[in-house]
C-alpha cells in the first residue's frame, strides 16, 4: 500500500500531463460515457467514475482504480465522442497507465506481462501478429471463418497483389531502414523506457537485438557508399 | 426624419414591438417572411403555453389580432427584406416584393430556429418513426391525442430527452436553450392528462426549471402526475425485435449501464440561431456574437441595441428566449426605437 504522498505524487503526475487539461473540461455526471461504454456492459469499470475521481482530486480512490479498473479500458475512445462537454475519459485513462509505468506499479507489471511475446514480435519482425501464428484454436472468435485461411498458406498469401504482403511468417515484409527508424521512434517517446520500468529481462533481449540491427544497417550503408 | 419604424420578424416579439410602437402614436411597418403571423408558437402548432396555461393559438392569436385591427400597422407577410441604406433617424428599406420603406429606426425581431435533431443521428431522429421532437409532441396535444407514428398504438412509456441540441460541444451548441426543461415538464403533465396510463420519463443532465417554475412545473409533474426524472444522458437510441426502441443509458445511481425500452421517444430539441442569421447580418449589416446569434450593444445602458446605431432586436434574435421575455424585449425594443424618431408634433422637412 502506498503512503498518502505517494498517491499524491501520482496524482500530481497524471494532471500534470500535457493532455491532462485538453482531456478534461468538466463533469455533470450525466453518465453518456458509461452508458455507450463496451468494457462498462462486461467489467466493473466506468470511464463517468474515473473522471469524477480526477475531477474531484480523490486521490487514494484514483490510486485504487489504477489497480485493476484502468486496465478494462479497451480505449475504443466512444466515450470521447459522446460526452457533451468534450471530455476523453479514455484520453485520461490512457494517461493513468503511463503514470502507472513510471511509478512502476504492479498492477501496470501485471497487465502488461502477457504482452511481452506480443512486444518481441513486433520489434523482432516488425508485426504483431503474422500467418502462420493463425491456428483455428487460438481463435473461437472467429468461428467457421478461420477455415477460410486454414488451407495451403504460401499460395493464399501469393494471391495479395501487393509482394510485402506475400509473407507468412511475417503479416507483411519490413525493411532494414524502417525497422531502424521505428527503434528511433520508440527511443524517443519513451516506449523503451517503459519497457525497462516494467520486464528488465525482455528491455535487455530488445536492446541487444536493436543494438544488432542498427550494426547491420550501418554496415548496409557503408556497403552502398563504398559501391 | 420619419415617423416610421420597420419592424422585421411577427412573433411574440416583433407583434409586441408593433402594438408598442402605435401605442407611441407612431407607425409600424411589420415584415414576416412566412405566409402566417405568429411565430413558432403558431407555425410549429405550440399546445399550452408556460407559464400561463393558455393554449398558444388563443394567447398568440390575440396578439395577432390585435396587430391585425391596428390601422397604425402595415403588414407585409410572404416578405423579406433584402437591402438596408441609410442611417439612425432616415433607413430606407427594399423589400422583395418590390415596395420601399422609408423608416426611423429597425426593430429586428427574427426570432430562433428548432434545432433539427438528424444532427445526433445516434438518437435516432429520422432513422425510427417513433422518435420525435418536442415540437411534434406539441401538435399531438394541441390534436387531442397521444399516439405511435408507426403504428398509432398509445405509448405505453414514453421517455423524454433533454439537451438535445443544447450544451453540446460535440456539435457546437454552448448554450443551454432555456426553455425546454420547463416546456418538457409542461408536456409530460399534458402527456398525462390525455393518456393517465402512459408512464413518462425525462432524462436529464440538470433540471433548469428557473424562477417560479420549480414548484409549478417540475415539483407538481413529479407529485400530481408521477413524471419519472432520471439523471443520465442517453448514449444511442437503437430498436428492439418487438418494435419498440431500446435506450441505452447508465444508471447513474447503482452506476451500472442499462438497456431501457420505450414506445416513443421525445427530444426536447434547443433553440439555433435563427438559421438566416447569416443573411439577416448581412442585409441590414450588423454583428452576430460567437454562438450565431445577433450581438447585444451593450448589456446596461442599450440593452435593445445591436452593433449599428438605429437598429434595435429583441426576444430570441438574442439568444434563447421564454415566450413572456420575448413579449417584455419586444416592448422595450419598440419603445427605444420610437424614441430615435421625429419629436411628435412637427412634421419632417
Amino acid at each position: 500500500m502506498a503512503t498518502y504522498a505517494e498517491m499524491q505524487q501520482i496524482y500530481d503526475d497524471i494532471r500534470g500531463d500535457f493532455r491532462y487539461h485538453h482531456e478534461l473540461n468538466g463533469c455533470l455526471n450525466c453518465g453518456i460515457c458509461t452508458a455507450t461504454c463496451p468494457s462498462a456492459q462486461f467489467y466493473d469499470y466506468s470511464p463517468r467514475e474515473i473522471v469524477q475521481l480526477l475531477w474531484t482530486g480523490n486521490v487514494e480512490q484514483i490510486y485504487d482504480a489504477m489497480q485493476e479498473k484502468i486496465w478494462a479500458c479497451a480505449q475504443c475512445m466512444t466515450c470521447a465522442a459522446r460526452c457533451p462537454f468534450q471530455n476523453s475519459p479514455g484520453g485520461l485513462v490512457a494517461i493513468m497507465r503511463e503514470v502507472a509505468i513510471q511509478h512502476e506499479m504492479q498492477s501496470a507489471k501485471d497487465v502488461l506481462r502477457p504482452f511481452g511475446r506480443v512486444m518481441l514480435k513486433l520489434i523482432t519482425t516488425g508485426n504483431q501478429l503474422s500467418p502462420d501464428m493463425i491456428q483455428p484454436d487460438h481463435f473461437p472468435d472467429w468461428g467457421p471463418n478461420i477455415q477460410k485461411v486454414e488451407g495451403d498458406l504460401r499460395t493464399l498469401r501469393k494471391a495479395i497483389p501487393m509482394k510485402t504482403l506475400q509473407t507468412t511468417d511475417t503479416a507483411w515484409e519490413v525493411s532494414l531502414k524502417t525497422s531502424v527508424e521505428m527503434y528511433t521512434i520508440w527511443e524517443m517517446t519513451g516506449v523503451l523506457k517503459s519497457l525497462e520500468l516494467m520486464d528488465e529481462n525482455l528491455f535487455d533481449v530488445i536492446e541487444d537485438f536493436i543494438d544488432e540491427k542498427r550494426e547491420e544497417y550501418d554496415e548496409w550503408l557503408e556497403e552502398q557508399e563504398e559501391d | 426624419m420619419q415617423d416610421t419604424v420597420l419592424i422585421v420578424g411577427s412573433g411574440p416579439a416583433g407583434l409586441s414591438a408593433a402594438a408598442q410602437v402605435t401605442g407611441a402614436g407612431r407607425r409600424a411597418v411589420l415584415v414576416e417572411k412566412e405566409d402566417t403571423l405568429g411565430g413558432a408558437p403558431i407555425l410549429s402548432g405550440y399546445a399550452k403555453l408556460v407559464p400561463s396555461g393558455e393554449w398558444a393559438r388563443d394567447a398568440i392569436g390575440r396578439m395577432v389580432q390585435r396587430v391585425e385591427e391596428d390601422p397604425g400597422v402595415s403588414v407585409h407577410k410572404g416578405t423579406r427584406v433584402t437591402r438596408l441604406d441609410g442611417e439612425a433617424g432616415d433607413f430606407t428599406a427594399e423589400l422583395d416584393n418590390g415596395q420601399k420603406v422609408q423608416a426611423g429606426a429597425v426593430v429586428l425581431a427574427t426570432g430562433f430556429t428548432h434545432f433539427d435533431p438528424v444532427n445526433k443521428p445516434e438518437w435516432g431522429f429520422g432513422t425510427f418513426p417513433d422518435v420525435i421532437t418536442t415540437t411534434q409532441m406539441e401538435q399531438m396535444v394541441a390534436n387531442g391525442r397521444i399516439t405511435c407514428p408507426s403504428d398509432g398504438r398509445t405509448p405505453e412509456r414514453v421517455a423524454i430527452l433533454l439537451c438535445v441540441g443544447s450544451r453540446d460541444r460535440q456539435i457546437g451548441r454552448e448554450w443551454c436553450s432555456k426553455i425546454c426543461c420547463t416546456v418538457s415538464t409542461n408536456l409530460a403533465m399534458e402527456i398525462k392528462e390525455l393518456s393517465p396510463e402512459t408512464e413518462v420519463f425525462i432524462y436529464y443532465m440538470d433540471i433548469r426549471t428557473f424562477g417560479l417554475y420549480e414548484d409549478r412545473f417540475y415539483w407538481t409533474s413529479q407529485e400530481e402526475f408521477q413524471t419519472r426524472f432520471v439523471k443520465a444522458r442517453i448514449a444511442e437510441v437503437t430498436a428492439s425485435g418487438d418494435g419498440r426502441l431500446l435506450l441505452k443509458g447508465e444508471d447513474t445511481l447503482v452506476k451500472r449501464p442499462i438497456v431501457i425500452p420505450f414506445d416513443l421517444v421525445v427530444h426536447a430539441v434547443g433553440m439555433d440561431p435563427n438559421q438566416d442569421n447569416p443573411e439577416i447580418s448581412r442585409v441590414f449589416g450588423v454583428d452576430l456574437e460567437k454562438h450565431g446569434y445577433l450581438q447585444r450593444a451593450e448589456h446596461y445602458t442599450n440593452p435593445c441595441g445591436t452593433s449599428r446605431p438605429g437598429i434595435y432586436a429583441c426576444g430570441a434574435a438574442y439568444g434563447p428566449e421564454t415566450i413572456d421575455d420575448s413579449i417584455s424585449q419586444g416592448a422595450a425594443a419598440g419603445c427605444r426605437a420610437a424614441a430615435d424618431l421625429q419629436p411628435h408634433g412637427r412634421k419632417a422637412g
